[in-house]
């Protein structure tokens, strides 16, 4: 086995493996995004999560590990459990939902200020822009006050999950960052 | 998966082998020496890592795993921080490793809040192709689905239930019998694929859909016999599954109606089971064969055959087993065992000690009366060997032997006094010693013999208790015997040789000597006269008295001895008279000797007439607990003026509690029932320190209550802290008449502050209230529980016209029995010819109850139970009583209740 282990970390199996926490309020489109970001993903309609899932893949030199986190409201006390070790933190927001916006401000504050979350970086997607009342990312930004977040790197992109608009820009930057910090 | 338990061992020794490699050789050592939680947990942190090493983490998850199974137990914090920790291990797809975490999420019971956050990582587990990871995930959970979510992923389970890999069937199978207890509707909806399950070639498989099939069907009896026959028609290959079916064939004969004159069903598949080829068939259609309710001879011929052939196997296991069930049967069928003794005689030297001593048990029991004399002399040499459970497991078997074959018992009685004599604990010196006396009561000429090896035995008796026990029987039974002088000096000895209690024994035994043999009463003088100087207070007392009755003034001077005193008439007496009739005594001058003749006596129960004169066995003081507490009522009440002519109590009730625990004051109630009258006795204690009570009293209030009348309050003059006082209420109610309702009560009291530097009182206080919960009055209070031997006659005699019917639905219970009971508290009747027990399994019940009125006349009700597959509780309630009234009122208590 460890032999076997190392034989194919030799032969371009040498991705580094990044831990990723997908957070965001229920029906923000988490788990939609992340289905989309894994290659050879065949077509199916998401049902809420509860819990977490686990999924992966890669980009670039990096191997994504994601905890899909279910955006519930109960169990979003369980977020918290697993802001430890996390590398990087994605914020799926529903840019269409103005109703709940400070829900998310809420949520977001709760986390940022959580003392177990390192300086990790934050990568916000604007989620559902397809949507005729979607808010802008600069609206949203404003709105969550954003320019107020100084211990992360951070960024907002605009995105579709369900043709997978923006989801590579934002993941780009994500990787970009992570090989800054290491 | 043996081989993969190996794999997580192997680091694990590698790496103690390198502490300590000389020790190594020298004994086999546990890979898990040493572990402790403290550091496991700290171990448990690399789960955390971004790079999870699945070697190492399978490590840490085995040690966490050993100590759970250890009991080793978790604060709810570590076992969160676990768990959580673990479920980041969902990103390493190692097989084995997912294996171990599964069985962590199940065996780590974690609140159920979180545990629900594996759910959709499970979920997707149970859809993968793995096989591995579907049947793990099965299992983990069925042990963490709620009804709703169990619903959205019901076609999963469905589908794995008919997974062509083994793995995942069985594990879906087996949850679904563990979901059967939570969601039943749910599992119920899959039958048609867990009979599909059953034609499944996988003997595992195979097995566990019978086993959930038959669960499914369990609530309906006509299902089961229908699914039973279509099972053993059909081919049902595996060996377990072969033998669920046998129990489950077990259960429905169990079940059914056996006709005399009808052959059983099902016999034919259960001894063609016989020829199984697989031993655990055999073995289980044996047992059921035996098992069954009034089985013949001839029935049990062919299993007896089979189980004689598994005595002589070579596997122990068989042998066990099968002398197990032989020794079963052998109490009901001893002939048809009778058979096998020439087998059961060779295990007697069975190198399992176990299986011996099963086997010679057997024997005795199958035993005739010529084989006795052998089998004992094998046994002496046996006995030695074995441990003290079994050694009672034998004694106990002669016992039975010797009621069997009362000629025999001398050979019997030199056996149980060899091994008395032998080392042993109490429990089974005390079984030897039963068992002496139990033959001595069945076997009149035994007593001689008996008493000499009991006199022998405590002569070298550690044991407190035995050595009273027995001192007990040689006073009562030696001085009937034909030289009763010979034993006292075996009494005589303990005297000077034991411990108080016992030596106390010892006078008391002496004594009875002296006074039943006249002629030994000079020798007994003399000794007990010894024993004036003894250390202890009660051997000394115990000496001095019975010195008085036989007679000796200490002086030495001969007198005639009194006849027969009185104070020996012995427990007849009323304790608590004769504390009364002291206390009485001790108020007057004292001139005149004290009069036994005045002390009431204890009310003899009719069935401490009826019990076996056992020797100084079990002391009668419990024979009448809650008789004595109602005459302590009754004396208590007769001594206040105003409740003189109220009659005899009929009946005093439980108390109940009128506040709740731990508040200022406590207060209960009793109710005591009178012909035309009811005392409701309060019980207040005061648990202020720093208030004093005065002119406390209860003030009930009728108005939903209407057939009382109040006719006087005696309220308590002061209630003190901690102290206990009472204050009475008697209402009347017009005689034979239930009355009932519901009183509002209010405790009323005046307050007076202590100062707590001074300890005084002041001398103002101020009138205060505090509610009291509702006392309620149900006709129930007016029955007496009383038992009548034949109900049917009683039944027939009252007047058909006063019958009174009715259904009343009681809703859910957890079996009949306990609907019974319920029914029989809140009615406050008894329950007559044993109908107070319901047998196993019975969907429906008929009890027969009767009570005693205030009038003196009886009300009878009987009360058909039937229970649904809900568990569903329904009762027809059919009462007759001395008039239409009792009947109605019956009625209102179920009504009520």
């Amino acid at each position: 086995m460890g032999f076997l282990s190392k034989l194919l970390s030799l032969f371009g199996g040498g991705s580094k493996q990044v831990k990723i926490l997908v957070v965001g309020l229920d029906n923000s489109g988490k788990s939609t995004i992340i289905h989309k970001l894994k290659p050879n993903a065949e077509k199916k309609t998401s049902v809420p999560t509860v819990g977490f899932n686990m999924e992966a893949f890669e980009k670039g030199s990096l191997r994504f590990n994601v905890f899909d986190m279910s955006g519930a409201n109960k169990y979003r006390s369980l977020w918290e459990k697993y802001y430890k070790d996390a590398e990087a933190v994605v914020f799926v927001v529903d840019t269409s939902d103005k109703f709940r916006m400070c829900v998310v401000k809420d949520e977001l504050e709760r986390m940022l200020s959580h003392a177990e979350l390192e300086k990790v970086p934050i990568l916000f997607f604007a989620n559902k822009k397809d949507l005729m009342n979607a808010m802008s990312p600069v609206e949203c930004a404003k709105y969550l006050e954003l320019e107020t977040i100084k211990d992360h790197a951070w960024q907002i992109v605009h995105s579709n999950g369900l043709t997978g608009e923006g989801l590579s820009t934002g993941i780009d930057w994500l990787a970009q960052s992570l090989s800054k910090k290491k | 998966m043996a081989s993969n338990a190996q794999d997580n061992h192997a680091p694990l020794r590698a790496q103690d082998g390198k502490k300590d490699e000389d020790d190594e050789e020298d004994f086999e050592y546990s890979p898990f020496h040493g572990i402790e939680k403290g550091a496991v947990l700290q171990e448990a942190r690399i789960f955390h890592a971004a790079q999870t090493d699945s070697r190492k983490c399978q490590q840490v998850l085995t040690r966490l795993l050993y100590l759970l199974t250890q009991g080793e137990s978790f604060t709810k914090n570590e076992a969160t921080e676990v768990f959580f920790s673990c479920t980041k291990l969902f990103q390493n797809g190692d097989a084995n490793l997912r294996r171990l975490v599964y069985l962590i999420i199940k065996e780590l019971p974690p609140g159920s809040d979180e545990v629900i956050i594996v759910t959709a990582s499970l979920m997707k587990d149970m859809t993968s192709n793995n096989e591995l990871y579907k049947g793990g995930s099965i299992r983990v959970l069925c042990r963490i689905l709620d009804s709703s979510l169990l619903q959205q992923v019901e076609r999963y389970f469905k589908q794995a239930i008919v997974d062509k890999a083994p793995v995942v069937a069985s594990a879906a199978l087996v949850s679904g019998l563990h979901m059967l207890r939570e969601n039943p509707d749910i599992v119920k909806r899959w039958s048609s694929e867990v009979q599909d399950a059953v034609q499944s070639r996988n003997p595992m498989v195979q097995f566990h859909s019978v086993a959930l099939l038959y669960q499914l069907k369990s609530g309906d009896r006509l299902a089961i016999s229908k699914l039973v026959s279509s099972l053993t028609r059909g081919n049902v290959r595996s060996p377990l599954a072969q033998m669920m079916i046998v129990r489950c064939v077990a259960r429905v004969i169990a079940d059914s109606q056996a006709y005399a004159d009808q052959e059983r069903p099902f016999y034919d598949f259960l001894e063609s089971c016989l020829r199984h080829k697989g031993e655990m068939v055999i073995f289980e259609a044996a047992k059921a064969i035996v098992e069954l309710n009034g089985v013949t001879e001839a029935e049990l011929a062919p299993a007896i055959t089979i189980l004689q052939l598994f005595l002589s196997s070579s596997k122990p296991v068989l042998r066990f087993a099968a002398v197990r069930i032989l020794n079963k049967v052998a109490i009901d069928h001893p002939m048809a065992v009778s058979n096998c003794n020439i087998d059961m005689e060779t295990l007697i030297s069975d190198q399992n000690r176990s299986i011996a001593t099963l086997a010679i048990t057997t024997l005795l029991k199958t035993g005739n009366e010529s084989s006795i004399d052998r089998l004992m002399k094998q046994m002496s040499s046996f006995m030695t060997e074995i441990g003290d459970e079994f050694k009672i497991v034998v004694v106990d078997a002669v016992h039975k032997l010797c009621i069997k074959f009362p000629t025999k018992f001398r050979s019997m009685m030199s056996f149980l006094s060899s091994v008395l004599r032998e080392e042993g604990g109490f429990e089974y010196k005390k079984s030897i010693i039963n068992a002496i006396l139990g033959i001595v009561r069945t076997v009149a000429e035994s007593k001689e013999t008996a008493l000499t090896h009991l006199c022998e035995f405590i002569e070298d008796c550690e044991f407190t208790y035995l050595s009273t026990q027995i001192l007990h029987l040689l006073g009562e039974e030696g001085p009937k015997t034909s030289h009763p002088a010979k034993y006292i000096r075996y009494v005589y000895n303990r005297i000077i040789l034991e411990n108080a209690t016992v030596r106390a024994a010892a006078v008391a035994a002496l004594a009875n000597f002296g006074m039943r043999v006249p002629s030994l009463a000079p020798r007994v003088r003399v000794l007990l006269r010894r024993t004036l100087r003894d250390n202890d207070d009660e051997v000394r007392d115990r000496a001095t008295m019975y010195l008085k009755l036989l007679g000796d003034d200490a002086t030495g001077e001969q007198q005639e001895p009194t006849p027969r005193p009185k104070v020996l008439r012995g427990q007849n007496v009323s304790l608590a008279g004769l504390e009364r009739c002291l206390r009485e005594y001790l108020d007057t001058p004292m001139t005149e000797a004290f009069d036994m003749a005045g002390v009431p006596e204890k009310e003899l129960v009719p069935v401490e007439a009826s019990k076996p004169g056992a020797p100084g066995a079990s002391g009668s003081g419990d024979l009448s607990g809650d008789l004595s507490l109602k005459s302590d009522f009754e004396e208590a009440l007769q001594q206040i003026p105003e409740f003189a002519d109220l009659g005899p109590l009929f009946k005093s009730c439980d108390a109940v509690e009128l506040v709740e625990k731990e508040t200022e004051y406590t207060v209960s109630c009793v109710k005591h029932i009178f012909a035309s009258h009811v005392v409701l006795q309060f019980d207040m204690t005061n648990t202020i320190e720093e208030q004093v009570l005065e002119d406390v009293s209860v003030d009930v209030d009728l108005a939903e209550a209407e057939a009382y009348e109040e006719v006087l309050t005696i309220p308590a003059t002061r209630l003190p802290y901690g102290v206990v006082a009472q204050t009475y209420v008697l209402l009347a109610y017009e005689q034979g008449t239930m009355p009932f309702g519901r009183m509002v009560s209010t405790l009323k009291f005046v307050v007076k502050e202590i100062d707590p530097s001074t300890g005084d009182e002041e001398e103002d206080g101020f009138e205060d209230e505090y509610p009291l919960e509702d006392v309620y009055c149900s006709p129930g209070d007016y029955l007496q529980r009383t038992k009548i031997s034949n109900f049917r006659n009683a039944w027939d005699a009252q007047d058909p016209d006063t019958e009174v019917v009715d259904e009343y639905g009681i809703g859910q219970r957890d079996s009949l029995q306990d609907a019974v009971e319920a029914v029989v508290e809140t009615l406050g009747l008894a329950a007559c010819e044993g109908t107070e027990a319901v047998p196993p399994n019975a969907r429906s019940h008929v009890c027969l109850l009767h009570g005693r009125t205030t009038a003196g006349g009886s009300a009878l009700a009987r009360v058909n139970f039937g229970m649904d597959r809900n568990y569903e509780v329904a009762i027809k309630l059919t009462v007759r009583g001395e008039s239409q009234d009792v009947s109605e009122s019956l009625h209102a208590i179920v009504a009520e209740g």
